[in-house]
């Protein structure tokens, strides 16, 4: 019998019935407001569970993996006697899960010196182990404990030019790449690295972890803003430097750095977001251009647990050295359990627990009232099988998400004497967005909700506050799944769709569910499956669990054979608002004719050789078709991804045959009268040449207000009330709640997102045609109105502010209190300084003081004995 | 009887429908948002002398004009004065001579 043969009958047989009680057991222990249950449960037999547990350990198979994981720490967590806790510590040293075994410690479930109480041998062999799984920080002289995938990370990422490495969510994949980063960058010749990230929020993630890391007065700069200041000092041997972007943003730096634009390293995270309509294209773009410009560029890409990580190999140079780190293993326990209501019981609730096909009952869930609707389901399971906290409930859209939240907190215990940190959060909700925002009174019964467009200051404060446990319930939306590393001990999710109401793929459901679960923290995570049998919610069931295929975007849309020749074909002469696919493929079609224009041909390209040589060729007839039209240079197309050169270069026709003023054609200041009116215009000629983003038509004045009030630099506060005050003065009503969220998405999606894209390629289209008619005399050399509109600042003042790394909230509110509009860094500095001890009764909001004691007196004062090792 | 001529400065109509009609061209000409060409600006300084509440309009002086929004979506001349102000003005009342209301 060979191993796995052996570990396979220990699973289907040996010890079933051992693991299953186990797994009861320990299930029940996680659940708050179980029914008693009567009947005793045989004791366990822990001696032949460890032996069981030490084969199944040896296996490379998930679900033996997973076993021996849960019967290591139900050793540790459960059995009453010493030997069978060490034995359990020994065992999860072996499935190298050396945070489980601290989290042990910790928690004072072993008693000290464990490898003192273990014979000779078992010591040798545990210390062995430990020196197998350490890796060398060589910059600090330091060992890192690691597990194996992380070890398997560290030596690849060392060794080669391209490395894929996937793993699933909780593995402590982020926190060991910023290690290595660090190390990476204290130790060899890079100068700049650029970490990419897809959202705004997880790039101030990293950008504050990566500032933790490196401590104060550190010798490396971390900054998340594209200007060339600090790139240019890196690579004239200044402060190296990591550059923290969103792929767009990347897109800005490299603008304005032109044909100068030099990075040694590249991180891209999230990875498997290359296949993201519309925006997986940009991504796909950021990667081949600065690997175009530095054919020695050094490429890492993680990704949350993918089917063929080695897939973002594909496009690696011939000569790179390339290898895939990949790693299903476990970390923590997850439990999947589903919660169906007791036949004519409202308040009762079954909960199992699913193992693949299998499903064992564990208890009855007893509610306080009956859920009449989904909504109050979600809350009351939330609440009762939740209460002791680090609880996230997952809910549809945003409005859901408050909904949900203001039920939990109506239930759950009062918090006695309310916590300082929770007050300050609920004072900068009221001061930041609107006094009645929802989430002030929220916070301060320990509840709060969570989406993507809520300011950055806020959310990372919510983050923080639920992982410390102040927190205790935190209803979120799919911002969650779009990349922000937030783990919980349990997850209540029913129906979980993403987007606009399609039902989530298994593999999206499976990088939620792997947040239940924090490594380190706790020894299990539970996954709360609401009516599993319900196929309005669960239209395809609960997904099994499931792995991410990684597909680029541009491959999937030329996968569909003729589709995007068609496309092309229709596109050089039918009115953009007439073509019905194009969201589906402009983008796609925009970087193929950038493409094209660079090469001559896509045939060249390196995606073409995984595609069909026909279909290739029909696309690149008809790109040559369009090719033909287009006088631009392809400088311009590659400046601006996912706009097409044919936008552009229809732009520039409507930009020649104006007869009127050519100033007019400018976006006028936003201090002018007529800045308002302008960009109306702008907004309408963008829909008519570009693409259609500012749609609908009848909306444009109001995307127009959100664009000027945030260019001014108005706080989202004072935004808020400018629209309620529209709302006022033309008798029209409002939902509060709603009112609130709007203006937030509008400020994300059209003024941060949309407008600084179109608008910039806009500015540099009219720039070219400036230079045409020798009109250069109207050419600005300012800041670039992308890069304005991405950071809502137009003066010096606030630019200096959002250029110290302070959150644009707490630069809005010092901006407030400044009079002069055009301070240098320098200046700034010196008026914070200056203002140290009035910042208190100034009436701001103690989380925005302590931000700027933290990002500028701190640094300030810092001298370097103060760095850390 | 027959309509009576009008003229605006340097332009002159056979009546005021034709001035009337003019000045709605010349609106339609411009985008909300355009300053309006010097030339133009030349008849808007007479359209706007013989507005009934013109000498208000002008307030501090005209430094120039520009189109922009009206209520409800539509769009009319602003005159943007020297001290910085502006306000918008209705051309039919520089030739009918009475203020609509709404």
């Amino acid at each position: 019998m060979s191993l796995d043969q052996l570990a396979t009958w220990l699973m289907d047989e040996g010890v079933k019935d051992d693991v299953e009680t186990l797994t009861r057991l320990a299930v029940r222990t996680e659940l708050d407001n179980l029914a008693p249950e009567t009947a005793e449960t045989a004791p366990i037999d822990w001696h032949r569970l460890l032996f069981a547990g030490s084969i199944l350990a040896r296996s490379a198979f998930r679900q033996h993996q997973e076993a021996a994981l849960r019967i290591a720490t139900g050793a540790v967590t459960m059995a009453d006697t010493q030997p069978v806790k060490d034995a359990g510590a020994v065992l999860l040293g072996k499935l190298t899960n050396f945070r489980a075994v601290a989290l042990a410690n910790d928690r004072k479930l072993l008693e000290t010196d464990l490898e003192g109480r273990l014979g000779f041998g078992l010591r040798m062999e545990a210390q062995r182990r430990k020196l197998d799984h350490s890796v060398l920080v060589e910059s600090s002289g330091h060992w890192l404990q690691v597990n194996d995938f992380q070890q398997r990370f560290w030596d690849s990422a060392t060794l080669n030019n391209w490395l894929s490495a996937s793993a699933p969510t909780a593995s402590g994949k982020t926190f060991l790449v910023l290690q290595w980063l660090i190390n990476h960058m204290r130790s060899a010749e890079t100068r700049v690295s650029v970490y990419l990230a897809p959202t705004r929020a997880l790039v101030s993630e990293i950008e504050t972890n990566l500032a933790q890391l490196l401590g104060k007065a550190a010798e490396i700069e971390v900054s998340s803003l594209p200007l060339p200041e600090k790139y240019d000092a890196a690579q004239l041997g200044g402060k190296k430097l990591i550059l923290v972007f969103t792929q767009e943003r990347l897109h800005l730096l490299a603008n304005v750095l032109g044909e100068d634009v030099h990075v040694d390293l590249l991180i891209v995270d999230e990875a498997h977001k290359i296949g993201d309509n519309q925006r997986g294209v940009i991504l796909q773009d950021a990667i081949e251009r600065l690997e175009r410009s530095n054919d020695d560029l050094k490429v890492v890409f993680i990704s949350p647990a993918t089917q063929n990580p080695e897939e973002l190999l594909a496009d690696a140079p011939r000569t790179a050295k390339t290898d895939a780190v990949d790693s299903d293993v476990p970390t923590v326990i997850q439990n999947l359990i589903v919660a169906e209501q007791v036949p004519r019981k409202p308040k009762l609730w079954n909960l199992s627990i699913r193992e693949r096909t299998a499903s064992q009952p564990v208890g009855v869930l007893e509610l306080a009232s009956s859920p009449g609707n989904v909504t109050k389901k979600l809350a009351f399971i939330a609440a009762a099988v939740g209460e002791r906290g680090g609880t996230l409930v997952y809910a549809n859209r945003a409005g859901d998400a408050e909904d949900i939240a203001d039920l939990i907190a109506q239930l759950v215990p009062v918090i006695e004497g309310t916590d300082k940190e929770l007050i300050e959060l609920a004072d900068l909700a009221r001061k930041g967005v609107h006094p009645n925002f929802a989430l002030a009174s929220l916070v301060l019964k320990g509840v709060a909700f969570h989406y993507g467009n809520m300011p950055s200051l806020i959310r990372q404060e919510v983050e923080r506050l639920f992982k410390s446990g102040k927190i205790r319930f935190l209803v979120c939306t799919s911002t969650l799944i779009e990349g922000v590393n937030l783990s919980c001990r349990t997850i209540v999710v029913r129906g979980p769709r993403k987007g606009m109401g399609n039902p989530m793929e298994p593999h999206d459901f499976w990088n939620l569910a792997g947040r239940a679960g924090r490594w380190g923290n706790e020894f299990q995570g539970n996954i709360v499956c609401i009516d599993p049998d319900d196929t309005t919610a669960w239209p395809n069931g609960v997904p099994i669990r499931s792995r991410y295929p990684i597909k680029r975007e541009s491959d999937a849309v030329l996968e569909t054979g003729d589709g995007m020749a068609d496309y092309l074909k229709r596109r050089a002469d039918t009115p953009l608002f007439e073509l019905a696919d194009v969201g589906r493929f402009e983008q796609v079609g925009a970087y193929l004719l950038s493409t094209y224009l660079r090469l001559g041909s896509i045939a060249q390209a390196s995606f073409a050789k995984r595609h069909n040589p026909n279909t290739i060729a029909k696309i690149d007839e008809q790109l040559a078709a369009l090719a033909d039209k287009i006088e631009i240079g392809s400088g311009f197309a590659e400046r601006h991804p996912g706009v097409s050169a044919l936008g552009l270069q229809s732009l520039l026709e409507a930009f020649r045959a104006y007869e009127k003023d050519v100033e007019n054609l400018i976006p006028a200041p936003v201090e002018s009268q007529d800045s308002y009116d302008r960009f109306v215009t702008i907004m309408r000629r963008i829909n008519e040449h570009l693409y259609p983003a500012f749609m609908p038509d009848s909306l444009i004045p109001l995307y127009v207000v959100i664009v000027v009030q945030w260019l001014k630099g108005f706080s989202l506060a004072a935004m808020i009330r400018a629209n309620i005050d529209y709302h006022n003065r033309h008798g029209r009503k409002f939902v509060l709640p709603k009112l609130i969220r709007q203006t937030m998405e509008h400020v994300e999606q059209v003024a941060r997102f949309k407008a600084p894209k179109y608008l910039s390629a806009y500015m540099d289209i009219l720039h070219l045609h400036f230079r045409e008619i020798g009109r250069e005399d109207l050419i600005d050399t300012d800041l670039d109105i992308g890069t304005q509109l991405e950071f809502g600042v137009s003066t010096r003042t606030l630019l200096s502010l959002m250029e110290m790394g302070l959150s644009r909230m707490t630069a809005v509110s010092l901006y407030e209190k400044i009079a002069r509009d055009n301070l240098t860094k320098v200046e700034c500095m010196k008026w914070i300084r200056e203002r140290d001890d009035q910042f208190d009764t100034m009436d701001i909001p103690a989380i925005i003081v302590r931000e700027i004691r933290e990002k500028i007196l701190a640094i300030d004062e810092g001298s370097p004995d103060t760095v850390s090792p | 009887m027959p309509a009576k001529p009008f003229s605006l400065g340097e332009l002159h109509f056979a009546n005021k429908g034709d001035a009337v009609a003019y000045l709605n061209a010349m609106l339609h000409k411009y985008d909300v948002g355009d300053k309006v060409s010097a030339e133009d600006s030349k008849i808007l300084i007479a359209a706007l002398a013989r507005h009934p509440e013109g000498d208000k309009k002008i307030g501090s002086g005209v430094a120039d004009f520009s189109v922009r929004t009206a209520d409800y979506s539509t769009k009319c001349f602003w005159v943007n004065r020297t001290d910085g102000t502006t306000e918008k003005f209705a051309h039919r009342a520089c030739v009918y001579g009475n203020v609509r209301p709404g």
